[in-house]
Formats: structure tokens, sequence, C-alpha cells
């Protein structure tokens, strides 16, 4: 089972209006936009899921196949870790 | 202690009603004095400003300076010969808008007009033509409610506040031309826009902000919302306006974050794109009004 990095609190600020969720990367002042699939795999790093079982809930709401989804994860998670957001470890 | 100055900020009739407008109208007193040339030990340069927690000094260039602290309203600090114009200038953008940050109201880079009770801004770089769109609106009967610096009562329940400042609306020679008014005093000595007299009259306020519009280029005329995101990063920006907002607020990254997201969810924003040659400058103030009368 591999586990799910978990997003760090003491990096981040977030807001949200709808659908949408602001980030502000408390260190730089850095802020990222995240809707639709970015959205909903940024709720998903709360340090309480495996990368299976994000995926199973991401192919539930959005459309694609597993594989092309756990992709999509993989390289978004990337990308959160590259901009400071998530726990080290 | 100062001597008043000859020329005043114009004093309402009565008595302001708005608790954020008789502070303004009390903080912003000015008087000649000899002003300081330094914040909290550390001197200003000519041509910079500096705000602290309770005072703010600006230095116009070599010859006048701006001293503001809270509770003892302005000096102006200027040779006798100074052109009032110069001075007029700088007290109705800076240092009104410094003043504004100092006392928790919020200075946006904005030209406004008044419809039904509203305020619609108009927002974008230096030159992106805000004065030149608020002064044609003007001509299409849409009374002016601001320019250039545009002050926001954020303690208001519902839509911010948009606070009265000063009417004078600023145009280029070309922006004059092709709003179709006619240019009137130049406004200061060294500073090559005039002064124009609003087609539609003023508006007077506080009046709620139905929206916060951002000027793009395009070649057809169109609205779009903006996003959260995108809200946040207008408020944000790079103009000496936020800049002296941020500097007021002297605020760790989360709590300013908090702030932003805060007023940004309350202000409907929108990005107005429109043709920037002059020859299609008429279908652009024609796209604007139409979507200010909510014929969208």
């Amino acid at each position: 089972m591999t586990a799910l990095p978990a997003k760090d609190p003491a990096r981040f600020a977030e807001t949200r209006i709808g659908d949408e969720v602001v980030v502000m990367n408390l260190a730089t002042g850095d802020f990222f936009s995240l809707e639709g699939a970015a959205a909903a795999i940024w709720e998903l790093l709360d340090g309480r899921r495996d990368r299976a079982g994000a995926v199973a809930e991401l192919a539930a709401r959005f459309a694609g196949e597993p594989g092309e989804i756990a992709a999509d994860l993989d390289r978004f998670v990337a990308e959160l870790e590259e901009a400071g957001l998530l726990a080290r470890g | 202690m100062g001597r008043p100055l000859a020329f005043q900020p114009a004093a309402p009739a009565d008595a302001p009603a708005h608790p954020a407008l008789a502070m303004l109208a009390a903080e912003t007193r000015i008087r000649r004095g000899e002003a300081p040339l330094s914040v909290g030990g550390v001197a200003v340069a000519p041509g910079t400003w500096c705000l602290g927690r309770e005072e703010f000094l600006l230095r116009a260039g070599e010859a006048i300076t701006f001293y503001y602290r809270r509770g003892a309203g302005v000096l102006v600090d200027a040779p006798d010969d100074s052109d009032p114009r110069d001075i007029r200038l700088w007290r109705e953008g800076t240092v009104h808008a410094a003043i504004a940050a100092l006392n928790g109201l919020v200075p946006l880079h904005a030209s406004a007009v008044a419809h039904d009770g509203q305020v619609y801004a108009f927002t974008g770089p230096a030159g992106a033509g805000k004065s030149t769109l608020v002064a044609a609106l003007g001509k299409a009967g849409f009374a002016q409610f601001s320019d250039d610096t545009l002050i926001l009562d954020p303690s208001a329940l519902g839509a911010p506040l948009c606070l009265p400042g000063h009417k004078r609306t600023k145009l280029w020679p070309e922006g004059a031309r092709l709003a179709g008014v006619e240019p009137g005093e130049q406004v200061a000595s060294d500073y090559a826009k005039h002064v124009v007299e609003p087609a539609a009259g003023t508006a007077p306020g506080p009046l709620p902000l139905a929206a916060l519009i951002e000027l793009a280029v395009e070649d057809e005329p169109r609205f779009a919302p903006l996003g959260l995101g995108e809200r946040i990063a207008l408020l944000e920006g790079d103009h000496y306006t936020a800049q002296l907002w941020r500097a007021a607020a002297a605020q760790p990254r989360d709590l300013r974050f908090a702030e932003l997201a805060a007023l940004a969810g309350r202000i409907p924003m929108a990005r107005f794109w429109r043709p920037f040659e002059a020859s299609r400058f008429d279908a652009g103030v024609a796209a604007a009004a139409r979507y200010i009368r909510g014929e969208r």
C-alpha cells in the first residue's frame, strides 16, 4: 500500500469559494488557484488515504481510465511537493 | 506648529454622516510647517515614502515633503513659491491613500462611475485607460465617482462602501480627445495631464461597490467574471496603493491572505477586454455602458 503525502498546514493558508480553492504558500507568498480535479486531489491529501484509495475516489468523480487518473495524481502531487506545500518525509 | 495652508480640501456643506468620512476629513487636514525627513530613525530619500505604524512620510522630490501622523493631520513642507498644483496632486493621491490605509480603509487603484446607487470601478496598470473610459462614460450619462484612487470602507456589512474622494479626472490630451471632453488646467507643473470636468457631474457617497473591473485588451469587447484566485491577485497588485495597504496592515502572511480572501469574496469582479485602437474606442465605451446598466 503506497501512502499518499499529506498537506502541511504550517506551510500554507487556504480559502474556498464554491468549487475553487486558493492556497497561499506562507514561505514565499505565492498563491495557487485549484479547481476541478486539482481541487479534489488537494482535499484528498489529508494524511488518511493511500494512493490506491485516492485513485478510486477520483475515478468515481471524474472521467478517465484509472491509469490516467493515477498518472495525473502523481504529477500533481509532485508539483505540490515542489511548491513546498506537503509534509516532508 | 504649522500654519494653515491656503488651500484646504473642500468641506462638505453638512458634517459627513459616515464615520469614515468624518475621520478622513479630520485626518487629512493640512498645514504648512517643517516636516521630519525620517521615520523611526531611518532617513527617507527624495522621491520615496515610508510608512510606520502611526505615521507616513513622503518626499515628493527634493523640495516638497508631506508628513502625516495619526491624530495630527498632514504637514506639508515646501517653499512658499511652490506650485499649489504640485502639492494638490500629491495630497489627493499618495498622501490620501496612505492616510486611508493607516486608518483601516482600503485604497484601490481605480477610477469609477456611479449608477443606480452603486459604484462601478475600473482598474488596471497606468496607461490602461481607466480615466479616459470614466470620462467617456460621463458623456454617456454616468456620474463620476472617483479618479485614480478609490477608497473602500471594508467594515460595512455586505458590499464594501466606496468613499468619495477628490473628483478631478486627469487625462492626457489624447485621452480627452478620445473621450470627447475639453482639457482644462494642467494638473501639475511637470505632469502634462489635464483636469477635465465630468460630463454627467459627480456622485455623492458613500455608495456600495457593485463591481471592480479589470481592463484588458482584445479585438472584441467582452466581460468575464474573475475567479477567487484572480480576484485576490487583483487586490494584491503592485501599484503604490496596494503597497501602502500592505505596509499599513503589517500582517503576517496568513492573516494578510485571510483579509485578502475575505475582501475578494465580497467584491464581484470581472475582466473587461476591449479594443485599444482609437478608432474603436466608442465600441468599448458602449460595451461598458451596457454592462453597467445590466444589459448583458
